[in-house]
């Protein structure tokens, strides 16, 4: 549904006239129109509708003859609201007095001591007394809900939040309450630990102590921290969040409420991840392999030996640049490559470039859909993409639109989809075969025969139909959520075309509440295109005079010795890019690999000759860009661990070195040159973005986007999609747990996958596997093993493997068709 | 026409233009006559030096010396629970205290969690007694011990084990009425 459209209605709260919109609940119209605070327990606006479960807010209305729950009636017109005469201070101090008959008076053992609601409305609205000396009652406590939360029964106020917040926010379904009257407690089912990708959250949400964080358990309280804002590079949602720093090092990290990014909440990655940054495993030294082994080494030794190593190789460099590279090391790193090296050879895309037209086309402005327009659209489009892995915080969203707007929620994708149940409806097509979707939905929009196109996709033509009819229904305003699996690849020319024309056919092009939302593959990867990191493109996404290898050709350069040396920025191809076998062989091959980690993955450990640590995005700074074009920034919030340094001050170093000054003497400099540079970006600065960013496609300056080619295109027919004959279709996936900052992470390690084998049961009967087995899959004499995972709502003839897990990743493998067998 | 100094002249007006006799020596020493007389009224008071180091003044019960860590005397664990009220409470902010948790193993204190560090730097303190007050479990107490000089400013944190253990000395307690 569109965006409610505001009315205001008048109303009086202790004597004074306040407008509110209509419909507001009274207690955030009182807090945030009248200044009056209403003491709330239960109750917050971004978990849903009111339960009025705890009775703190009960304030006077007059014509109403008792006192009304706060929270749960909304604001009318002329409605007269008193919430300071005597019998509401008589009500409040009851219900404290009630809350407070059951509550541990522990506050100096308790983590929620000094940031605890119950403590400040005891402290500003109770009576200071307790008529009640029974005992309390008991529960065993402390006891783990699951290896992230403790919890401690005994401090529940039976507010409902977190239970809501599992049913109706997050959706997963697993907390409960049991029992009744004093007795009732917070569990989940046959007291299964509570693992989902967002219970995190809870922790944060309880106003009480009942809930904390096993990780933060005990490290600090309010008063020994502080709180630094930075942005959670982790993924491409891009969450704003405050670290809890004690000592130079994160405690914990909190949620920064962002309506136009995370809504306030955030995934146990992004929570719990920070653990990573203060571990041993992590790189905080430059090494170089000294005899087949990385030792350390002192700074002035490895940059001298980079410089060494690339100016012997010049032009014949390559670099790959991951996803968590800011802005400004992208803009160093491509005049270190482009001015230093006089090489072209850099790319931030996985699996090979895409036509620089295209790649304008799909970032327009006009086409750019915003982050709250997924809640408040018609209907949302899942297209090849699934949110709680790539951008988990987007399925929040998705879901609070379905819940809470009317959203209609459609997915096309080939992996079954944790939000199908919540889809008017869901196609499944074959993997890979994005573009054909894309080009049927297209066609069948247009009213042409759509039938070949769906046939080619492996997806049902009514699917395709049913699908198109709903999209045709819903309304203008539509979004399509798409992931850059659709557009990687040789054929990823065709799946932007495809999309592009789906886009056309929707009428998308400059309409407000909908268009395009990229969930790309890396956090920063829309920023890096936007400031040249492509082979195809210079700053601002400008032609480059001349074009270079993209990462595909650059494996295959260096595997074939055209190239000698290549710079891994925060990349690790044997993890990132789709093919592993390719980049074995390549770098192996290459004679110089320079590597910056934060950790020892697969390449950095077997092939690279100089390691530089890579910061931490705690202790960052720069700018990164929001798939939605919200331009944030990066604040550094502890001082770099060990001997680690800023990495945009080495990459400027070693171009001076290597004779190209970029004469950048701090960070913000570069900043301000490239919002100069960039034209859409002009007039932004870094005070502008302060602490929420700014979406450049909404500014005046948007206007100066390059100019792309306007849809429709022409299509040529897609390829077909493979029969599986006997075999299965490969299909691949990267879990949200898949990171080496999970599996650094003390409290998360037991999230980090282990390959696991997704097949239907018609497969898996057929094949003869059962539920957790070990089976292997193989093709074309490589393997992998994995435990097989029998998923009911897989389609038929495809296996689904993950990628990014080092080991036994899918990217392994060469698809389309594959063997499983038992091991 | 006679000269008018204006009021931005300094008038210098001089003493007395003859020297000497007996008003020149009563201008020398009276005033320091009278000074020494209250001097030497002082002799018949007796001595009242205190010999210290040899000799100390007895404190007040409420005397507030170097703070003190306390146990239960029956169990032995440590008052302390490691909540950081004191250092919350701290004026000078002198006090650090990381918190960790009990396990049956491992058993600190008598709640969940224990004060794994436990510092006070004695040189940045002010002896106000807030942490005294604010500490929900009387495990801080201001104790009566006052020599605390050392010749190196980070001798002057102390730690948990120091704060725990007796002093070795007593400082003398006035006692009632005295």
């Amino acid at each position: 549904m569109p965006r409610p459209v505001e009315k205001l209605v008048s109303l009086t709260i202790n004597g004074n006239e306040v407008q509110a919109p209509a419909g507001m609940m009274l207690a955030d119209a009182a807090l945030k129109y009248g200044d009056v605070e209403i003491p709330v327990f239960c109750y917050d606006a971004k978990i849903g509708p009111p339960v009025g479960a705890c009775r703190m807010c009960l304030v006077e209305i007059e014509g109403i003859p008792k006192m009304q729950a706060g929270c749960s009636v909304a604001v009318t017109d002329g409605m007269v609201v008193h919430t300071d005469t005597p019998t509401v201070k008589a009500a409040q101090e009851a219900v404290l007095e009630f809350i407070l008959i059951n509550h541990p008076l522990d506050c100096p053992v308790c983590d929620k001591g000094g940031e605890c609601p119950l403590q400040d409305n005891a402290f500003g609205w109770g009576g200071g007394l307790s008529r009640f000396v029974e005992p309390k009652r008991h529960f065993e406590k402390p006891l783990a809900l699951s290896p992230l939360i403790a919890i401690d029964r005994e401090r529940c106020i039976l507010c409902y939040r977190c239970v809501r917040f599992s049913q109706e926010v997050s959706e997963d379904d697993q907390l409960v309450l049991e029992e009744r009257g004093a007795d009732t407690f917070v569990t989940t089912f046959d007291g299964h630990p509570y693992v989902a990708p967002f219970s995190g959250n809870i922790t944060e949400f309880c106003p009480v102590g009942a809930l904390t964080s096993r990780p933060y358990r005990f490290r600090a309280r309010p008063w020994d921290i502080e709180q630094a804002g930075s942005v959670c590079t982790l993924c491409p949602a891009q969450c704003n969040v405050s670290f809890s720093v004690r000592d130079e090092r994160v405690l914990r990290v909190l949620s920064r409420e962002h309506d136009g990014v995370d809504d306030g909440w955030l995934c146990d990655k992004g929570r719990f991840a920070y653990q990573a940054i203060h571990v041993d495993a992590r790189i905080t030294e430059p090494m170089m392999r000294d005899g087949g082994e990385l030792r350390p080494v002192t700074w002035d030794l490895a940059i001298e030996t980079a410089a060494k190593l690339l100016s012997h190789a010049g032009a014949n460099t390559g670099a790959l640049v991951g996803g968590e590279t800011t802005n400004e090391e992208g803009v160093l790193l491509a005049h270190l490559m482009r001015e230093a090296l006089g090489s072209n050879d850099l790319d931030s895309r996985p699996g090979g470039a895409l036509e620089i037209e295209l790649l304008r086309a799909l970032s327009a402005p006009t086409l750019q859909a915003s982050v709250p327009d997924l809640q408040y659209a018609h209907a949302v489009l899942v297209l090849d993409c699934e949110p709680v892995d790539d951008a988990p915080i987007l399925d929040l969203r998705l879901r609070k639109g379905v819940r809470h707007h009317g959203v209609k929620l459609l997915i096309g994708s080939s992996r079954p989809s944790a939000l199908d149940e919540r889809a008017a409806h869901s196609a499944r097509f074959a993997p890979g075969c994005g573009e054909a979707f894309a080009a049927a939905l297209s066609a069948e929009l247009a009213g042409q025969p759509s039938a070949s196109l769906a046939a080619a996709a492996g997806a049902d033509a009514d699917d395709v139909g049913a699908l198109a009819a709903q999209l045709r229904e819903a309304g203008d305003e539509v979004v399509i959520l798409w992931g850059e699996r659709l557009t990687a690849g040789p054929r990823g020319n065709e799946g932007a075309r495809a999309l592009l024309n789906l886009a056309e056919q929707l009428g998308l092009d400059g309409r407000d509440g909908g268009g395009l939302l990229e969930i790309p593959s890396g956090t920063n990867s829309r920023g890096l295109r936007e400031v040249g990191v492509l082979p195809n493109a210079s700053i601002g996404l400008a032609d480059a005079p001349t074009a270079g290898r993209d990462s595909q050709q650059i494996g295959e350069a260096l595997a074939d010795g055209d190239l000698s040396a290549v710079i891994l920025l925060h990349s690790d191809p044997l993890l990132d890019q789709p093919s592993s076998a390719l980049w074995q062989r390549a770098l192996g091959k290459a004679s110089a690999v320079i590597a910056h980690a934060a950790f020892l993955t697969p390449a950095v450990l077997e092939h690279a000759n100089v390691v530089f640590p890579a910061e931490s995005y705690a202790e960052k700074e720069g700018t990164v860009v929001h798939p939605d074009s919200r331009v944030q920034r990066l604040r550094r919030s502890i001082s770099r661990q060990g001997e680690t340094r800023a990495e945009w001050a080495l990459l400027a170093e070693l171009a001076a070195r290597l004779g190209s000054d970029p004469k950048a003497l701090t960070c913000s400099m570069v900043s301000a040159r490239m919002f100069e540079q960039v034209p859409f970006y002009a007039g932004l600065s870094l005070d502008l973005l302060g602490g929420v960013g700014i979406r450049w496609s909404e500014r005046e300056a948007a206007a100066s986007f390059p100019s792309a080619p306007a849809a429709p295109f022409t299509l040529d027919a897609p390829p077909a999609a493979a029969s599986p004959n006997g075999l299965l279709r490969l299909g691949s996936f990267r879990s949200i747990w898949a990171s080496p900052e999970v599996e650094a992470s003390p409290a998360l390690a037991f999230l980090h996958p282990r390959q696991r084998v997704e097949i239907s049961p018609a497969d898996a009967a057929r094949l003869g596997i059962n539920h957790g087995e070990n089976v292997t899959v193989a093709s074309n004499g490589d393997f992998v093993e994995g435990l097989a995972h029998i998923r009911t709502s897989a389609p038929d003839g495809t296996v689904f493997l993950q990628t990014a897990i080092p080991g036994d990743s899918a990217a392994l493998l060469e698809g389309p068709l594959v063997e499983v067998k038992r091991s | 026409m006679a000269w008018d100094p204006d009021k931005d002249v300094i008038e210098v007006i001089r003493g007395p233009q003859k020297a000497g006799g007996a008003g020149g020596l009563y201008r020398a020493f009276g005033e320091t006559l009278r000074g020494l007389k209250t001097t030497f009224g002082q002799l018949r008071m007796g001595v009242d030096t205190i010999q210290y180091p040899e000799e100390k003044i007895p404190v007040y019960p409420r005397f507030r010396g170097r703070h003190q860590l306390h146990r239960f005397e029956d169990t032995g664990l440590e008052k302390c629970v490691g909540c950081s009220l004191c250092a919350a409470a701290c004026p000078s902010d002198c006090i650090r205290v990381v918190a960790a948790e009990n396990t049956p193993e491992n058993r600190v204190s008598a709640g969940e969690r224990y004060a794994a560090v436990y510092e006070i730097n004695l040189s940045r303190c002010i002896f106000c007694g807030y942490c005294e007050i604010a500490c929900p479990f009387d495990a801080i107490t201001m104790g009566h011990e006052y020599e605390l000089s050392d010749a190196n400013r980070s001798d002057l944190i102390f730690t948990k084990e120091m704060l725990l253990a007796e002093p070795l000395e007593r400082t003398p307690l006035r006692a009632e009425g005295e």
